[in-house]
């Protein structure tokens, strides 16, 4: 298998995030009104695609690396394996006992993904920088990462904002997004303070 | 695991990004080989030994203090 650069790899996961998050906006809430099941059920599943090609992405990712990465990608899938049972045994149980409405039950299940890769993505970079500090250093920097995430989710929560009027879901979107920014700031400025004399 | 590769690198004028082609591994593998947060396998080992033409046991030596 053709290994790719650091950076082709994050430059196609970006690519498909955008994807994901313009086919979330525009193309999965005609799901509620479409009427035929076919219709409905392709409009339900079309964020579906992109997530599987940032697994397939991620997985040749992984199968690419020599020993040492494959282990710290080892030590973050494990860990983020362990943090998603945790998660789906809390929102399980939860969920069952009716502690909060059917909609949040759905909502859980939607940030099962995006949870495996965070923690996964922090596991790992921590494990690489027990072995030196350096598996995770290449290729866009992590601020610019951020600062990314943080533009997509800012362009959500106009979205939603301006086009359904739906004022919880635009400031969680929102507030992310801040989120984001402000991972964005410290990963800057840390970089910054490392290396003062660049 | 204590090793001479960085010695050996340098000797060889190559930089750790030139051995980690050589060997087809990360040039952060090579560093954190060098700097022994990371032992080898014993297929790489052999493998960075082929390369250097030395015996392994010339290459790593066991270090009971950093067990």
């Amino acid at each position: 298998m053709v290994r790719l650069s650091r950076q082709a790899h994050q430059r196609r996961v970006m690519v498909a995030m955008a994807i994901y998050v313009a086919v979330f906006l525009w193309v999965w809430p005609l799901a509620r009104s479409a009427d035929a099941l076919w219709l409905k059920s392709t409009y339900a599943l079309a964020p579906v695609p992109p997530v599987v090609y940032v697994i397939w992405l991620m997985a040749r990712r992984v199968l690419g690396g020599d020993e040492l990465e494959q282990r710290t990608h080892l030590i973050g899938l494990g860990v983020a394996a362990g943090a998603v049972s945790v998660y789906g045994i809390v929102s399980g149980f939860l969920a069952a006992a009716h502690v909060f409405g059917a909609d949040w039950s759905a909502a859980a299940l939607v940030w099962i993904f995006p949870l495996l890769v965070v923690v996964y993505a922090s596991a790992r970079a921590y494990a690489a920088r027990r072995y030196g500090g350096g598996a995770c250093d290449e290729g866009m920097p992590t601020a610019v990462r951020f600062l990314y995430v943080a533009g997509l989710l800012t362009v959500a929560a106009a979205y939603i904002y301006w086009h359904k009027g739906d004022a919880e879901s635009a400031g969680f979107a929102a507030g992310m997004a801040a989120g984001m920014l402000g991972g964005a700031l410290f990963f800057a400025l840390r970089q910054r303070l490392r290396r003062p004399d660049e | 695991m204590k090793n001479r590769v960085r010695e050996l690198r340098e000797k060889h004028a190559w930089s750790q990004g030139e051995l980690g082609e050589r060997l087809e591994v990360s040039r952060q593998t090579v560093n954190a080989i060098e700097t022994g947060k990371y032992d080898p396998s014993l297929p790489l080992a052999f493998k960075i030994a082929k390369l250097f033409g030395q015996r392994i046991e010339a290459l790593f030596e066991y270090d009971e203090e950093t067990r």
